[in-house]
């Protein structure tokens, strides 16, 4: 069972003082009124017994608590405002973490697809600080509701015992709503990520659907999801709104309440203009605070779902790791540490033992073993589906979506985080359609590190040179997003001299020539000779073959 | 970007549903006129009761009370009900037109605006305005409709309170209004910038085998730190001008009480207000403020959503540079496609240089050359995804400027060099929602490039996680079996076995050679081995012809440069 309330506390800890002083200013500000209502009674009463002058003291009074009553909202707004945005920065940051990061503990599952993902970062988050927010409410509400109701028992006891009955039927409403709510909003979720998925499917599909002419069916497909959100979303506000205005109108059913039940003393005077006054300002606010704890619960329930969304995104799912607090610079960034490379561990020999990989739809590879040597090029081959992919993927501990067992040795030594291992400048891999980010050639190539010497290295390794005179800004040039200002074969060769920038002990590349011509991978290949480098690589061409010192070839997964 | 504009977009969206609104108007007065009972049942009281009363009175005017408070919270949720579907009938009609306007607009659009920052602006900002039409209008009308509820009341008390509530209307309405614009740019900001902290995120999980193998988490968390911490300041500014907005409530509010206060106490003792009237006017200020704060919560959504509007507008706005008006068709059957004088660059970049070519009608015509060379352009400029800087193509002897996008669409067909699956069932990646076509025509299709395999699972089960997994080599099956379902006149295969091991090439060319029999095509590849059946040969270089012709004259002519590229990928073809 998940503990909405621990996480949530440990998430709003993140920014202690801002969240507190935030807590402090909304205190005040909850007070005030508890002060004004108490003036407002005293100011009716001389007006009815006309005395004029008090009335005119009260009023001046009354100015002075109202502009400390707006000073206090002004910072409490500053301190969180500020304090949500980082907490919602953090959820955000320790979900990215899990997703980027080489092994290690926090290292999860990637996700399948990212348009779906991106409304764990979107939205998730806000309905947590949502949640941390009306924390502040109840709390200042129900300081403010004590005071109230200490005062309101002394001018008629029995009119505020009567409060009871519209502020508990709030809490029972709320209470029986709960699950609805949850249901109803998880519901309202589903049918969002299936559109910001499908849109973003279709945003990227663009040129297959115009040039297929698919763009009308593809509309009607959309509108078919876009309906099903709208069903869900109107329920959701509804019901959300239903329990709201019930919530609110308890402050008028409870002013309706102290009526009848007073109307023996409002009928014989006792129960004076200047009651009436008290009783309906304290009553207005008094209505706040069953509001704000039926919104805490439903705000409650919504967090309980964003955690477990954005859960999915972290290691294990577990929730834990969504608050952990990690060191986060916002307000000087510069102060992360860099990129650091790991010691080089020199390569003498790489042993793969019975090394398989099983996907719960079956397929894979099983008990594959070989061993590799220094400056050595050994190739991987065989049909499609053979598992080549799979085999890189799971010997670099890349391979997260299936059972793997076997075992790699380092110079003898078994690795067991592979993911945390396998990278530069132990081992470099170029997948089989590389990603970039859109920054420039340098930051795509170095990622955070590596000289201008070493990336003008790996450029000339990977035949990237020459394409880079052509451009004005050299390595300083842009690639778009996702490199698409670049073709398919700068993409791959930018990828090829990511790999190579920090002179890896081991360079594992999945099918370099897939979008490169035949002049280039030839360029390549007798670079990477000429370089020395220990290469593992798939590929089904003979210009590989001729180079290889083994090949290896998958059939069904098994080596053949 | 003109002022206004953004009023001027969300109009055209809700006039097709003006009427629906119309009747919205009507109940969201209905609802807001209620609480104005409560107020003057309690003067009753307090009158009645400093003249004298009786107990049982007091609770028949208590229960009218409630009755009262009761039937204004049902009117409220009625008007949330009636707001929520009208809204979002505006928005999802807004989100398709949107759609449909941006897979119209260029390559060149595509290649600088990811799909997550698309996402956002097609979902995440109609969304902003909905909630305008939604549920910010009701608060906001709801609130100016209670103000002039009452002061119809109080007109009715006494015209002199009338003219007194009005002027007090009047001062609240000015202190309220203004800095509109300031906070609209904010607003603009702050969308913006969320846009690309969403994109980052988009790029990075897209990318996260990358980083992964990379061991650069360190460089992908710094960017999305460097990101958040820039949105900072515009989040917190934004709030802040919300706060000057809420202190502005409180000004009138507070100022509405001191006001009550003291001319009750002038008048009360001059016998022209009750203490009763003077407790409805003082009751009547306490109701403002609930929804004057709720306008005031809602007038950051107002900002928020004019902002988005104005991007939205800006969206529409953004004109695709290809325009299909033309009405030609060619004539059916085979068609020659013919470069004149083609040249095209990127601004400073020359990429063709001056093309002149006629590629026969029904043969196939290999295109080959460096990373670079122009070939994929080439092929771009045939299916009108761009346009040539200079010179005119022409299928079957008709400019392609001049023939009808459908029909365009209709008679040339490509196979991409990425293929990107969609959220959907097998039927729905090869048919792209069309479902007009028979299962059988799918399942046809699927089963002549190879592809059995989905055909045993069922045409209807989902691709991806939730079904079954297609690796690259098998999407580009798949973008094949949307090619053959089509039957078109004139193929691009954009390299388009190259994630294709040689087994399963071999099985692939025969359904390719299948496919473009009697068919115009222009084959790129760069292994030449594709290349086997081809019948002509184009060796593009730096955007220009280098060799063109046959391809069994190419290959007997040793020197030439198809010839010695052959040599060089000899190995390639056994």
């Amino acid at each position: 069972m998940m503990n909405v309330w621990r996480l949530s506390w440990n998430a709003a800890t993140f920014r202690s003082k801002d969240y507190f002083l935030a807590f402090f200013y909304f205190l005040i500000f909850f007070m005030v009124p508890a002060l004004d209502g108490v003036l407002i009674g005293r100011a009716f009463d001389s007006l009815t017994n006309g005395e004029p002058e008090r009335v005119y003291t009260i009023a001046g009074v009354l100015l002075v608590t109202e502009t400390i009553h707006m000073i206090s909202i002004y910072f409490a707004v500053r301190y969180f405002v500020k304090a949500f945005w980082l907490i919602d920065s953090m959820l955000r940051a320790n979900m990215l973490a899990a997703q980027i990061a080489s092994g290690g503990d926090d290292a999860a599952e990637s996700v399948a697809s990212s348009g779906e993902a991106i409304t764990h970062f979107r939205d998730d988050p806000e309905d947590v600080t949502h949640f941390l927010d009306s924390w502040i409410d109840v709390s200042a509400g129900t300081v403010f509701a004590i005071v109230a109701v200490t005062i309101l028992g002394g001018v008629n006891a029995g009119a505020t015992v009567a409060l009871v009955i519209p502020m508990a039927a709030v809490f029972i409403v709320t209470w029986l709503l709960d699950t609805r709510i949850q249901q109803f909003r998880a519901a309202d979720r589903k049918a969002t990520v299936a559109v910001t998925g499908a849109l973003g499917d279709v945003f990227a599909s663009a040129t297959s659907i115009k040039v297929n002419g698919a763009t009308k069916p593809t509309l009607r497909h959309l509108s078919g999801l876009f309906d099903i959100r709208r069903g869900t979303a109107v329920r959701d506000r509804v019901l959300e709104d239903g329990l709201l205005a019930f919530a609110r109108g308890s402050s008028e059913y409870s002013f309706a309440i102290t009526i009848i039940v007073a109307a023996g003393a409002i009928a014989s005077g006792r129960f004076d203009t200047g009651d009436f006054a008290i009783f309906a300002v304290f009553l207005t606010y008094l209505g706040f605070l069953p509001r704000m704890v039926g919104r805490m619960m439903a705000r409650r329930e919504q967090a309980r779902v964003a955690f477990d969304g954005m859960s999915e995104l972290v290691a294990g799912g577990d929730r834990e790791k969504l608050v952990v607090h990690r060191f986060l610079p916002f307000e000087d960034p510069s102060l992360l540490p860099s990129r650091v490379l790991p010691v080089r561990t020199p390569l003498r020999s790489l042993r793969v033992e019975s090394l398989a990989a099983r996907f719960d739809g079956g397929g894979g590879v099983e008990n594959v073993s070989f061993e590799l040597r220094p400056g050595t090029l050994t190739v991987v081959t065989g049909v499609v589906g053979a598992g080549k992919s799979t085999l890189l993927r799971t010997l670099l501990g890349l391979e997260s979506n299936a059972e793997t067992s076997g075992a790699v040795f380092w110079n003898d030594e078994v690795i067991l985080d592979r993911a945390a291992f396998f990278i530069p400048p132990q081992a470099a891999y170029l997948p089989q359609v590389p990603n970039l980010i859109s920054d420039t050639f340098h930051a795509n190539i170095g990622l955070g590190a590596g000289s201008m010497a070493e990336i003008e290295h790996a450029l000339v390794l990977a035949a990237l040179s020459d394409d880079l005179e052509q451009m004005p800004a050299g390595t300083q040039t842009m690639v778009g997003p996702r490199g698409l200002r670049l073709s398919g074969g700068q993409r791959q060769r930018l990828a090829a001299a990511r790999a190579f920038v920090h002179r890896p002990e081991l360079i594992v590349l999945d099918d370099l020539s897939s979008a490169l011509d035949i002049e280039t991978e030839v360029e390549l290949w007798t670079n990477l000779a000429a370089a020395g480098a220990t290469v593992l690589a798939v590929s089904h061409r003979q210009v590989a073959f001729e180079r290889a010192d083994q090949i290896i070839e998958l059939s069904d997964g098994l080596r053949t | 970007m003109q002022k206004g504009n953004h009023w001027k977009t969300i109009w055209r969206l809700i006039r097709p549903d003006a009427w629906r609104y119309v009747g919205l108007a009507i109940v969201l007065a209905a609802a807001s006129a209620l609480p104005l009972a409560g107020p003057i049942v309690v003067r009753h009281i307090i009158d009645s009761a400093i003249d004298g009363t009786t107990t049982g009175a007091v609770v028949r005017w208590g229960t009218i009370y409630l009755i009262v408070a009761i039937a204004s919270q049902a009117a409220t949720v009625l008007v949330a009900f009636l707001s929520t579907v009208l809204a979002w009938r505006t928005a999802n009609g807004l989100r398709l037109q949107l759609t449909e306007h941006v897979l119209g607009l260029d390559q060149e659009f595509h290649r600088s605006h990811p799909p997550g920052e698309l996402i956002h602006r097609v979902d995440g900002d109609v969304t902003s305005v909905s909630d305008l039409l939604g549920r910010v209008s009701v608060t906001i009308g709801g609130a100016v409709l209670l103000v002039a509820g009452m002061v119809v009341a109080v007109t009715v008390i006494d015209w002199r309170l009338g003219i007194a509530m009005v002027i007090y209307a009047g001062l609240g309405l000015y202190v309220l209004a203004g800095q509109r614009d300031r906070a609209l740019d904010e607003a603009t900001d702050e969308s913006a910038v969320k846009a690309r902290l969403y994109g980052e995120i988009e790029e990075q999980l897209t990318a996260s085998l990358d980083i992964r193998s990379n061991g650069a988490g360190a460089y992908g968390l710094r960017r999305l730190i460097e990101v958040s911490s820039d949105a900072l300041p515009i989040v917190v500014g934004r709030e802040v001008n919300y706060v000057r907005a809420y202190a502005r409530t409180m000004v009138v509010v507070a100022s509405g009480m001191v006001a009550v206060l003291v001319s009750g106490a002038l008048l009360t003792g001059r016998d022209v207000l009750t203490v009763g009237t003077a407790f409805l006017l003082f009751q009547f200020t306490m109701l403002l403020r609930r929804p004057l704060e709720l306008a005031i919560d809602e007038l950051p959504m107002v900002h928020k959503a004019s902002g988005a509007a104005v991007r939205v507008g800006e969206l529409l706005d953004m004109k695709a540079s290809i325009v299909f008006d033309g009405s030609a068709s060619p004539s059916p059957g085979p068609l020659a496609v013919q470069f004149e004088g083609v040249s095209f660059d990127y601004g400073e970049e020359l990429v063709l240089d001056d093309i002149n070519l006629v590629l026969p009608a029904g043969e196939s015509t290999g295109i080959v050359g460096r990373t670079g060379s122009g070939k994929t352009t080439l092929s771009r400029l045939v299916l009108r995804l761009v346009e040539a800087t200079e010179g005119t193509v022409s299928i079957g002897g008709t400019s392609i400027a001049d023939i009808a996008e459908s029909e365009l669409r209709h008679r040339i067909a490509l196979v991409p060099q990425e293929v990107q699956l969609l959220a959907g069932t097998v039927r729905d990646n090869v048919a792209l929602f069309d479902r007009s076509i028979a299962d059988a025509d799918i399942v046809a299709a699927l089963t002549e490039v190879g592809l059995d395999r989905l055909v045993e699972s069922g045409v209807d089960t989902p691709v991806g996680s939730a079904g079954v997994g297609l690796s690259a080599g098998e999407a580009q099956l798949l973008a094949l079996a949307r090619v053959w379902l089509r039957k078109p006149d004139v193929v691009v295969l954009d390299e388009a076995t190259a994630r294709v091991d040689p087994g399963t090439e071999r099985v692939l060319q025969e359904a390719i050679g299948h496919l473009l029999e009697g068919r115009t095509s222009l084959v790129i590849a760069h292994r030449l081995s594709t290349l086997r059946h081809v019948d002509n040969v184009l060796v593009l270089d730096h955007g220009r012809v280098v060799e063109f012709g046959k391809r069994v004259e190419l290959e007997a002519d040793p020197t030439g440069r198809y010839a010695r590229l052959l040599a060089l990928a000899l190995a390639e073809s056994a």
